[in-house]
């Protein structure tokens, strides 16, 4: 699971590299571009904003995906399923921009509403992964589990969830990947993101400051992605392993 | 000990148990058969209440199953089916160790228990510390077979414990099982839909069809005259009467003339089927018999028409 880590690890660092001032004026000048770059210490104080949305936006809704997973995967949450459904692809069909514009009037100008689109966005692929994860659980398990007498929390705390545990981290990484990818369409409400230098490239015709900002959100996503591959190993059982690689 | 008392289940619109009134008695190794679909995993699930009566009642050690907690009840009684159902994601120790830990049992103790299963169900104590994909079909069975014992439950429900395993392997859980069941004297019931299995391991065999309980008792009182048609081809197939032979002694049909010298020898608790099968291969019409205890003087003798006109 480390070695799983080193991949996305290394690829952050590059773009990282990528991203700061002289390595991308040089990189754009080899290119034939031309333009003054954004100073790479603004560039990191706008990574740590940018963090400070999209890290809380994929909290926030991975814990409410994965609530909700919980909760229409019990017998007594089962006729929420369709509702529930619904409500996530809604949320998930409606673009970012949109839902930044329509919290204006409530949330204001800022992070508040970017956190809230971020939100939105994490919830449906961890309430996807979190359905999937636990329908995947072997049946004759769980059978075994309610035979053998453990309560309803018991066999879910001990045996469906660490048995769905692997597939839950995977979406709970499509939730980060998407969620920090995502706060850079922040800038343009306003959020102190690392989108902010995009808008202004864009506005002022300077492709480098476009590049710049693309590769430090991805170095960022691909960052958070080895720190939560890194976290899951250490989380999961030793025998999450074994029982993907058997059963 | 286990008492249905005119249980019946219906699942929506169908009925699948009717009416079953049955008695297994504290010791017994009771066996469901019939075909599938029959009703006997219902009837057996009946009792650890993960499926409940429509009608009629279910009573353990007796009391009523619907008065008590369903997760209590269930850690008082060992399971184990033909999915075996092992936790994948927990060692063997683990997975033997399940019921003990829930029972709060100490890590010292739970242990202790796992590697004395483990012994039981004669599997090696290496295997203690590997995951369940890692073991063969019979040695995730006899694994199942020791968690369900883990916490020494004094009733043992099995549903096809056996189903998935090659022959050989099948024989020797049957051994294990009747090993465990004559040492333990637990209460135990087992669906099987193999009447050998049945007549081979049972004290008590009950009929199911489409839902009814159509026959029960002994071994030899179900294959007594006159016997039911169904009884008799769902258990008798072609050679009924061979069956019940071989659940007879020798001694149930030992005349007291002496054999002729030189005459092959059979012990007086082989069975009469065993008799029969030496006869034929040694191609003589009467056998020694000789106790099985004694010198191994002859007392008596046993004869092919002794054994077909004097038959109990």
């Amino acid at each position: 699971m480390i070695g799983r880590a080193a991949r996305p690890a290394t690829l952050g660092l590059a773009l990282a590299a990528l991203a700061a001032a002289p390595v991308a004026s040089a990189a754009w000048g080899a290119l034939g571009g031309t333009g003054r770059a954004y100073p790479t210490e603004r560039l990191l104080g706008l990574a740590a904003s940018h963090a400070a949305v999209a890290l809380p936006g994929a909290a926030l809704g991975a814990l409410a995906g994965f609530g909700l997973g919980l909760v229409v995967t019990r017998p007594a949450g089962r006729t929420l399923r369709p509702l529930a459904d619904a409500l996530v692809a809604a949320a998930q069909a409606v673009p970012p921009v949109v839902v930044v514009a329509l919290a204006f009037p409530v949330l204001g100008f800022g992070a508040a509403p970017t956190l809230l689109a971020l939100l939105l966005y994490a919830v449906m692929p961890v309430l996807r992964g979190t359905v999937a994860a636990l329908e995947a659980v072997p049946s004759d398990a769980k059978d075994a589990a309610a035979a053998l007498g453990f309560s309803p929390f018991r066999a879910l705390r001990e045996v469906e969830l660490p048995l769905a545990a692997p597939v839950v981290l995977s979406a709970l990484r499509v939730a980060l990947a998407t969620s920090v990818g995502t706060a850079a369409a922040g800038a343009l409400a306003g959020a102190e993101t690392l989108g902010t230098p995009i808008v202004l490239g864009l506005q002022n015709q300077n492709q480098l400051l476009v590049l710049q900002g693309a590769a430090a959100t991805a170095a960022l996503a691909f960052l958070a992605d080895a720190a939560l591959l890194t976290l899951g190993a250490r989380m999961l059982p030793a025998g999450g392993a074994a029982a993907t690689r058997g059963a | 000990m286990i008492d249905f008392e005119g249980a019946s289940v219906r699942f929506g619109g169908t009925r699948v148990l009717h009416d079953v009134t049955l008695r297994v008695a504290a010791g017994a190794l009771c066996a469901l058969v019939g075909p599938s679909g029959s009703g006997k995993s219902t009837l057996l699930r009946l009792v650890n209440r993960l499926v409940a009566p429509t009608a009629g009642a279910v009573r353990v050690r007796g009391v009523d199953v619907a008065n008590q907690d369903p997760a209590r009840l269930r850690l008082s009684i060992g399971y184990a089916i033909q999915s075996v159902g092992l936790f994948p994601h927990r060692t063997v120790a683990q997975n033997i160790g399940t019921v003990p830990r829930l029972l709060g049992w100490n890590r010292g103790r739970i242990a202790a228990r796992a590697e004395e299963l483990l012994a039981l169900v004669r599997l090696d104590a290496g295997l203690a510390n590997r995951y369940p994909s890692e073991l063969s079909g019979g040695q995730a069975q006899r694994v199942g077979l020791a968690r369900a014992l883990a916490a020494d439950p004094d009733i043992l429900l099995m549903d096809e414990p056996f189903g998935a395993v090659d022959p050989i392997a099948r024989r020797e859980l049957r051994a294990e099982l009747r090993r465990i069941h004559a040492a333990t004297g637990k209460t135990v019931l087992l669906v099987t839909h193999d009447p050998g299995e049945a007549l081979e391991l049972a004290t008590h065999l009950a009929v199911l069809r489409d839902g009814r309980l159509v026959a029960s008792g002994t071994a030899l009182d179900l294959l007594a005259e006159p016997v039911d048609g169904f009884v008799r081809e769902l258990i008798g197939g072609g050679d009924l009467w061979l069956k019940r032979l071989g659940l007879l002694p020798v001694r149930a049909a030992t005349e007291a003339a002496p054999p002729p010298p030189g005459a092959p020898a059979i012990d007086e608790a082989a069975t009469l089927l065993q008799a029969l099968s030496r006869m034929v291969e040694e191609r003589s019409e009467v056998l020694a018999v000789r106790s099985g205890d004694g010198d191994g003087a002859p007392i008596g003798s046993v004869s092919l028409r002794g054994v077909v006109e004097r038959h109990p």
